[in-house]
């Protein structure tokens, strides 16, 4: 009932179709791309893109000061943005989640106990976290996806707590109790169905943050390796010819900008769709 | 919506409109203020105020009327006042815009006007904000805006509906006093129809948008013309005299879809002596009585309605006892400000008492009185903090797992609102066998959905409603499912939390006439518990009053309702409107609180 309702919010459609272009680059970036992304020609260096004057066609968005296809970056690029995006938006949402549940539902002590430890956690600046996690752990996408678990979980957690609450004080939460029904149960058929239409926002607009803390650890050379192609790093590539060729920076930050702005949108509407208060309060 | 209603409202009378939920009660008095919802409007007629047409009023000359020869007395008094200005400061922006220009005068017509509502210490209350006061207080407060200004016409929308019985009867006092004293038209609207026939000069009945009958307050209690105004006094539990079974009306208004497709009198399709002239012709206004109209073609045969006489046996006691509650209480700590002690506030204390098997006891008190704690301590929802709960003679104060195993098949509760207590998210099927979905070997869905068939056709429910959410039903249809849910462990007692109170009349008959026979099929015990008094005297055959948490009185429902002892009983029992016309109420002796 409500994958119509959804597609007639033009947030959730226009975000999707964002994320849908990237996802589908990405995908398809062996069969669209025309070079190999780390494939060096140093005779053509910092080529314009292909429809400006002195552009190769070869080259549609120009090549950066190694001579590197942009287009084909790009498009491998987005495929390390995607895969962080999703599986540390993914992590952080069980982590955060998992630990709001059991505050919200238990409540006392244990609640106690998790409230703090969220809010110690909150108040160390989340780029200095992640910095000090990276050089812990070492570059590489897998140590991005684990420092943004680390560091975003609180997210969740802090949010999805107070949705826990006011479910738990439902009659249907003690009639489900009264019928036998473990806590564990409880909290899967009871609560997080409830829960759910809120995760599911959060989880989008995270991962548009994850995309650009992405962007940040690999900008700074402690993200993924020097030798796999990211928006990042294509950035931080540019950062000393870009004087010469505008485009070897304004093309990955478009990228970066386009992604985020579609999972932006696409969490706005979800929320808009999917939030009953919301829903309830324009139709009285 | 609303058809062919029409009425005169005298200065200095009251007038009054009554109706159930969806009868169009409330859209007369938004009318009358021009705040109606967006897609309705006044199609034709006219509506005066002094010689004034309201229906084509300017909008500065409606904000002219507004707040001055109109007010309002809304139905949610605690929503109703700004919760972050204080009392004094809206009282006196009220009174600025009175026109009364000088501070001292405001602040002394302000304390004069505290005073009239009978509300003591004016200058403490002025710093008060509103949710310091309680909802009697706060109804007070707006009584005294709606009244500052002297206006022609007080609009009452069900005034004392949120608020508790003993604080009813001193509101509808209150407004009656103010009306008497300074000659204002009262427009009264409300859903009870003993409650308007007390303070009203006049009534209408509304069914369905449509005025049904229409005439003065004594004449049409005493002989109702209206086959609805009757129904509607036989679903009516009596406070006096013999225990009578309810006329429960079949089903409910029509909605305004089916509205739009109805020809003939709207009531047709409910009324027990509706013909097939009822349903082509409708019905024109005809006198039934001095200044008392009709709108019914078969007006002289009401003694055509006959309640079907359901067997209403005393529940009686079989002797051993199957809930037994042994000094049991329980403690809140109130959470006090840094570095000072926390508190304790004793919801519950020290309550002795029994249920024996089958039979119904009624529980009764103002709101935060402990009912509904005492409820969740029985269910095990709280844990006690002193004494003993024993359940089917099993001691299930410690609540271990086990225990609550063994809850299960003895005890179940029934939930007070049922938009909470069910799941927006799982289906009604999914909901009356949620007991058997529970644990580690849940029972397959066909053989659930087998089970639910007969628990929904056992509450009057049809098969249909198994895959229905439930914001698709009606709210009588919600609490069903919620009994139904309630009844799927056979369990040998229920505890019934407010079940029947926030319904229309008509459906609370059928559900007490529901609860009436599943109690003759399947002999449970009931732990019943409400503030309405005349419910619990029509089902239970025993009464607890509780107050400040104790158990101050207890006895047969009979002999508690005649010779109340405690004082607090006493002032439970005066508060509702009794049967008799002729006797005197609202008692006037009640100070204020």
């Amino acid at each position: 009932m409500t994958a119509p309702r959804l597609l007639r919010s033009g947030r959730v459609v226009a975000g999707g179709a964002l994320i849908l272009l990237v996802a589908l680059s990405a995908l398809f970036a062996p069969l669209l791309a025309g070079h190999d992304p780390s494939d060096q020609d140093l005779l053509n260096i910092l080529l314009p893109p292909a429809w400006q004057h002195g552009g190769d066609p070869t080259f549609p968005l120009g090549t950066d000061s190694l001579g590197r296809d942009e287009f084909s970056r790009l498009l491998f690029g987005a495929r390390v943005a995607l895969l962080v995006a999703l599986t540390a938006a993914s992590g952080a949402a069980v982590l955060g989640s998992v630990l709001a549940h059991i505050a919200g539902y238990f409540g006392g002590f244990v609640d106690w106990l998790i409230g703090r430890a969220v809010e110690v956690w909150m108040s160390f600046p989340p780029v200095i976290l992640s910095l000090i996690l990276m050089v812990g752990l070492g570059t590489g996408a897998d140590r991005v996806v684990v420092a943004i678990v680390l560091v975003d979980w609180t997210r969740f957690c802090r949010v999805l707590r107070v949705e826990v609450l006011v479910t738990v004080r439902r009659d249907y939460v003690a009639a489900a109790r009264l019928a036998g029904f473990s806590h564990l149960q409880t909290l899967t058929r009871e609560i997080l169905p409830a829960t759910l239409p809120l995760l599911i926002t959060l989880l989008s607009l995270e991962m548009g943050i994850a995309v650009i803390v992405e962007a940040v650890l690999s900008f700074v050379g402690l993200g993924v390796s020097a030798d796999q192609a990211a928006w990042g790093q294509m950035i931080a590539d540019a950062r000393t010819s870009f004087a010469q060729a505008p485009s070897t920076l304004l093309v990955p930050m478009s990228a970066i900008f386009l992604t985020v702005t579609g999972f932006n949108l696409l969490g706005d509407g979800l929320r808009r769709t999917l939030d009953v208060r919301l829903g309830a309060a324009r139709s009285a | 919506m609303i058809r062919r209603l029409s009425f005169n409202l005298a200065p200095g009378r009251i007038l009054g409109v009554v109706g159930e939920s969806g009868a169009g009660k409330s859209m007369i008095g938004r009318s009358i203020v021009g705040a109606l919802p967006t897609g309705f409007g006044i199609t034709n007629g006219t509506l005066h105020l002094g010689g004034e047409d309201m229906v084509c009023l300017t909008p500065a000359r409606r904000r002219a009327l507004l707040g001055r020869d109109i007010t309002f007395v809304p139905q949610e008094p605690m929503t109703a006042l700004n919760p972050v200005m204080t009392v004094g400061a809206q009282l006196d922006e009220h009174l600025k815009r009175l026109g009364i220009l000088s501070r001292s005068r405001r602040r002394e017509r302000a304390l004069q006007l505290l005073d009239e509502v009978h509300l003591p210490n004016g200058d403490a209350l002025f710093r008060r904000y509103p949710h310091q006061l309680s909802g009697g207080m706060c109804q007070r407060v707006l009584i005294a805006l709606a009244f500052a200004a002297r206006p022609r016409l007080v609009v009452a929308d069900e005034p004392t509906t949120a608020l508790d019985v003993t604080v009813q009867a001193r509101i509808v006092q209150l407004i009656a006093e103010l009306q008497r004293d300074e000659g204002t038209s009262v427009l009264f609207i409300t859903h009870d129809l003993r409650l308007a026939s007390r303070i009203c000069d006049e009534i209408i009945v509304l069914y369905a948008g449509r005025s049904v009958e229409r005439g003065p307050a004594a004449s049409l209690l005493a002989t109702p013309a209206h086959p609805y105004t009757r129904c509607l006094q036989l679903s009516a539990p009596a406070m006096s005299g013999s225990r009578r079974s309810l006329f429960a009306l079949p089903d409910r208004m029509p909605g305004l879809a089916a509205l739009a497709a109805m020809h003939g009198c709207r009531f047709a399709p409910r009324c027990p002596i509706a013909d097939a002239d009822c349903r082509t012709v409708d019905p024109p206004d005809r006198t039934a009585g001095q200044s008392h109209l009709v709108a019914c073609l078969h007006s002289n045969n009401l003694a055509g309605i006959v309640v079907p006489n359901h067997a209403i046996m005393a529940p009686t006691n079989t002797g051993d006892a199957l809930l037994r509650l042994d000094h049991a209480g329980k403690r809140f700590r109130t959470r006090g400000r840094p570095f000072q002690r926390s508190g304790e506030t004793w919801a519950v204390r020290d309550v002795t008492f029994e249920v024996g098997a089958g039979e119904f006891v009624g529980l009764v008190g103002e709101s935060g009185s402990g009912k509904s704690t005492l409820a969740r301590l029985v269910m095990g929802l709280e844990h006690a903090s002193t004494g003993r709960i024993l359940l089917g003679g099993r001691d299930l104060t410690r609540n271990a797992s086990a225990d609550s195993r063994h809850r299960l098949h003895w005890a179940q509760m029934v939930f007070q609102d049922p938009q909470s207590a069910l799941n927006p998210r799982r289906r009604v099927g999914d909901i009356v066998t949620q007991v058997l979905q529970a644990g580690w070997q849940p029972m397959d869905h066909g053989r659930r959905m087998e089970r639910a068939r007969l628990l929904l056709a056992e509450v009057g429910l049809g098969a249909d409603m198994l895959d229905r959410y439930p914001t698709q039903l009606s709210g009588g249809q919600r609490q069903r499912v919620n009994i139904a849910r309630a009844l799927c462990t056979l369990p040998k007692i229920l505890v019934a939390d407010e079940i029947v109170s926030g319904l229309d009349v008509s459906i609370q008959a059928q559900l007490l006439n529901l609860l009436a026979r599943l109690r003759a099929e399947l002999g449970f015990a009931m732990l019943f518990i409400s503030h309405d008094l005349s419910v619990v005297r029509h089902l239970c055959s025993r009464v607890l009053v509780m107050y400040g948490g104790e158990i101050v009185e207890e006895g047969a429902v009979e002999k508690v309702f005649a010779d109340p002892q405690h004082a607090h009983t006493r002032a439970l029992l005066s508060s509702v409107p009794p049967d008799e016309p002729e006797a005197a109420w609202p008692p006037l002796q009640q100070s204020a609180r």
